[in-house]
């Protein structure tokens, strides 16, 4: 571990890309009191027009206003992503580190669940389960979990494997250390860098595969906006505003990136290899 | 992941861009004849079997493919099919008809009338034919020559014309069948137009002109390929890219597609767009509260919105024109909120009602559905389904109570009464039907369609139906094509699109 944590926070990248985050997180919070109007109030008379002094985005094909629908989706993009992100943590990170005190068969059927669960398409397996359980946000943020969850399984016990076998740990045991004390005292800090850096990443994948999700009508139920509900819908009329989809397409990617530009700080700065990152 | 993940959402992005400047003029499609190929872009059937079809849209691909004993007219009204002549007997009770001479099937077999019975009895008795019902009141068929059957029935049906010319007429080859009943769903044998050769599922399906086709000399397309629009909004630059020479295009894309050099064609159909509604689930056990559903709609808003003005606001199933539309039903529902919050106070429901709205496409005509019946009284929560899973809850099970549904008409008036109304039908999922309208559907089918009294008989059924049973019609709606310009216009069917005469140019 070349520097700390706090050694990214000197970079620009990482500055710009928290501040970026930032706005996000405060639209997510804040949003029904920023939209300057109510993003599901229809107005089929003011439907597809272009940006104005009164829709500063345009309206939608019911003559919702656009901008408050972004400003208003935002909840629902940020929540589904960081509900599978969650999801995945849980699942993943924490079987992986204790893991590494699992005997051998304990090991292997992990490692063959996690190789399996690994080969599964993210946007088909969340479709499927979908279709198993109902179509509704939970689910299909589960599903997206279900999927990350070897991932940081994989990522958290490699790096945890090198730390036990240190010898501070060997001696820690000597002394008659339980492996709880080990876990939290030695291990768990040392691993933490790469957990970060496999979450930020995660959250960009996950960011893409909910608005991918939402493009498709899995996921939050309309009327309510998000990033990637808005974004098909204007697909569907390019002709009368071929514009429209730059607007969600944009904080999709400006968001994505954000995470992106973060993560990759985070692992340089900490040393984190990249290979063994998401 | 790290290395690709800026670059997956510039992709997305670049291709949005990309699909928003696509413009010009059609570009030239693959090397055509004056006999060229035309691709067609709609849907491909549920299968290719006449009997087992669980789709109404499916007899589109199907009659490419089979010929009916009869066919309809651009109004709804039988025409000679295969079939050149028929006439009643024993009051209503048989039904003789004679087939053109020389017919065959495109395997070579002759289509003479043992092939007919065989095949009508196939889909009175096959055990998972969709078609049984229509054909419960066949007792038998009676061969008296090659080209002359009777149909022998068990109570007077003066529908059968009507139902011949869909998918309980198209005429299946015995020898096919009686080979492989099963493998007919992918390897159809008929007598239509085209013989299908090559069948790719979920993606196209390849056929080629059938020489034995009765009417062939009408036929100037060697070659016909369906395939499967993936994305409305894709049709357009697949229209302009070659991809499809016709393909089917939602409102929302005629002016893109006339932008594009691309001709329309808007043509008169039978689909009527409607809300089911399942009187067997409370609130709509209560008709006060399904009639406030009438008056809580606003058609025309639905209409100008959805459908961006194409078609006709209506309050039945059938499209103004059509023997069962009654005129004297027109204006019957007026958008009203505050007549229909007071229904819904008179049913017990003073502070409104909370149901679920279920969907598998919830953008549009669901969401401003939505929006209307709250200012009713009537708060919908839009519950997403699967597409796949429609017809599951809705036909079979019948366990959602309020559901955005289209219905694309049958060739029978009757049998498209039966559907919407009857105790049976599909899209009457509360299996309730009032006894005066099983006694008016007993007078329909036991009077003569040339009979003055027929059409009266008709729309008196149309008329309890309206008022009776909870369905909320919204809107008739056309099938709108953009076609290449090469290719000529398409025949105007109501009921079925076919390609008799159309021509696709040379480049």
């Amino acid at each position: 571990m070349s520097v700390s944590l706090r050694g990214a926070w000197r970079l620009p990248s990482v500055r710009l890309s928290l501040a970026v985050l930032a706005v996000v997180v405060a639209l997510a919070v804040f949003g029904d009191w920023l939209s300057p109007l109510d993003p599901v109030a229809q107005n089929p008379a003011e439907r597809l027009r272009g940006p104005s002094g009164g829709h500063l985005l345009g309206t939608d094909y019911l003559g919702r206003d656009v901008l408050s629908r972004l400003i208003s989706g935002t909840g629902a993009s940020v929540l589904g992503t960081l509900e599978a992100v969650g999801a995945g943590l849980v699942l993943g990170a924490v079987p992986g580190l204790v893991s590494v005190f699992f005997g051998r068969v304990y090991e292997w059927v992990a490692m063959r669940v996690a190789d399996a669960l690994l080969t599964l398409p993210f946007i088909i397996f969340a479709i499927a389960v979908a279709g198993v359980l109902g179509n509704g946000p939970h689910q299909a943020m589960l599903a997206i979990g279900v999927l990350l969850a070897p991932v940081f399984f994989r990522v958290t016990r490699a790096s945890a494997i090198e730390f036990t076998r240190a010898q501070y740990v060997e001696a820690a045991e000597l002394l008659g250390a339980s492996r709880t004390r080990v876990v939290r005292t030695h291990v768990l800090g040392k691993v933490l860098p790469t957990i970060a850096v496999t979450t930020a990443g995660a959250a960009a994948a996950s960011l893409l595969v909910v608005s991918s999700l939402s493009f498709l009508g899995i996921g939050v139920a309309p009327p309510a906006p998000t990033w990637g509900g808005v974004l098909a819908s204007d697909l569907g009329f390019l002709h009368q505003q071929p514009l429209a989809p730059l607007a969600p397409a944009l904080l999709i990617m400006i968001t994505v990136g954000a995470l992106n530009a973060l993560a990759d700080a985070v692992r340089d700065t900490t040393g984190v290899r990249a290979d063994a990152v998401v | 992941m790290s290395g690709r993940r800026p670059f997956i959402a510039l992709a997305l992005a670049a291709a949005v861009l990309a699909l928003g400047a696509c413009g010009g003029a059609p570009a030239g499609t693959t090397a055509q004849t004056a006999d060229g190929t035309l691709k067609w872009g709609w849907s491909l059937p549920t299968t290719w079997d006449p009997v087992t079809s669980s789709a109404g849209n499916d007899v589109n691909a199907l009659s490419l493919v089979y010929g009916s004993i009869t066919r309809l007219d651009d109004k709804g009204t039988p025409i000679p099919g295969l079939a050149t002549a028929w006439k009643y007997g024993a009051g209503g009770k048989e039904i003789t008809f004679t087939l053109r001479p020389g017919l065959t099937f495109s395997d070579g077999s002759p289509l003479d009338a043992e092939a007919v019975r065989k095949s009508i009895l196939r889909g009175r008795d096959e055990k998972d034919s969709l078609i049984a019902s229509q054909l419960h009141s066949v007792a038998d068929v009676k061969v008296a020559g090659p080209q002359e059957f009777t149909v022998l029935l068990t109570q007077p049906d003066y529908q059968i014309p009507y139902l011949f010319a869909g998918k309980t007429g198209m005429v299946v080859s015995p020898k096919a069948f009686e080979a492989d009943s099963k493998g007919v769903s992918a390897k159809p044998v008929g007598a239509g137009p085209f013989t299908l050769v090559q069948l790719v599922p979920n993606d196209h399906a390849t056929l080629r002109r059938n020489p034995s086709y009765y009417d062939v000399a009408n036929i100037h397309l060697a070659g016909f390929e369906v395939k499967a629009i993936p994305e409305p909004a894709t049709v357009v630059a697949g229209l302009q890219s070659g991809q499809y020479d016709v393909a089917t295009i939602p409102p929302s894309q005629i002016d893109a597609a006339k932008a594009a050099g691309l001709k329309v064609d808007v043509i008169p159909s039978l689909t009527v767009r409607v809300l089911d509604v399942n009187s067997g689930i409370p609130p709509f056990d209560n008709p006060k509260v399904t009639e406030a559903l009438k008056y809580a709609v606003d058609r025309k808003a639905l209409l100008d919105t959805s459908q961006f003005g194409i078609g006709e606001v209506n309050v039945q199933p059938f499209p103004k024109g059509h023997v069962g539309y009654d005129p004297s039903l027109e204006g019957l529902y007026p958008h009203d909120p505050a007549k229909a919050r007071q229904l819904l106070a008179e049913a017990g429901y003073p502070n409104g009602v909370d149901v679920p709205l279920t969907t598998a496409t919830p953008e549009g005509l669901p969401e401003q559905v939505q929006e209307q019946l709250k200012e009713a009284g009537i708060r919908t929560t839009i519950k997403l389904i699967a597409p796949a899973q429609h017809t599951q809850l809705v036909y079979v099970q019948h366990n959602v109570a309020l559901a955005p549904d289209g219905f694309v008409g049958r060739e029978s008036p009757l049998q498209a009464l039966s559907v919407v109304y009857g105790p049976e039908g599909l899209m009457n999922p509360g299996r309730t039907t009032p006894k005066a309208l099983l006694q008016q559907f007993e007078k329909v089918r036991t009077t003569p369609i040339d009979d003055p009294a027929y059409a009266e008989a008709v729309r008196k059924a149309t008329a309890i139906g309206v008022r009776e049973l909870p369905n909320v019609w919204l809107f008739s709606t056309p099938r709108i094509f953009a076609r290449n310009p090469k290719v000529s216009e398409l025949p105007r069917g109501i009921a079925v699109q076919r390609f008799d005469g159309v021509r696709i140019a040379a480049p």
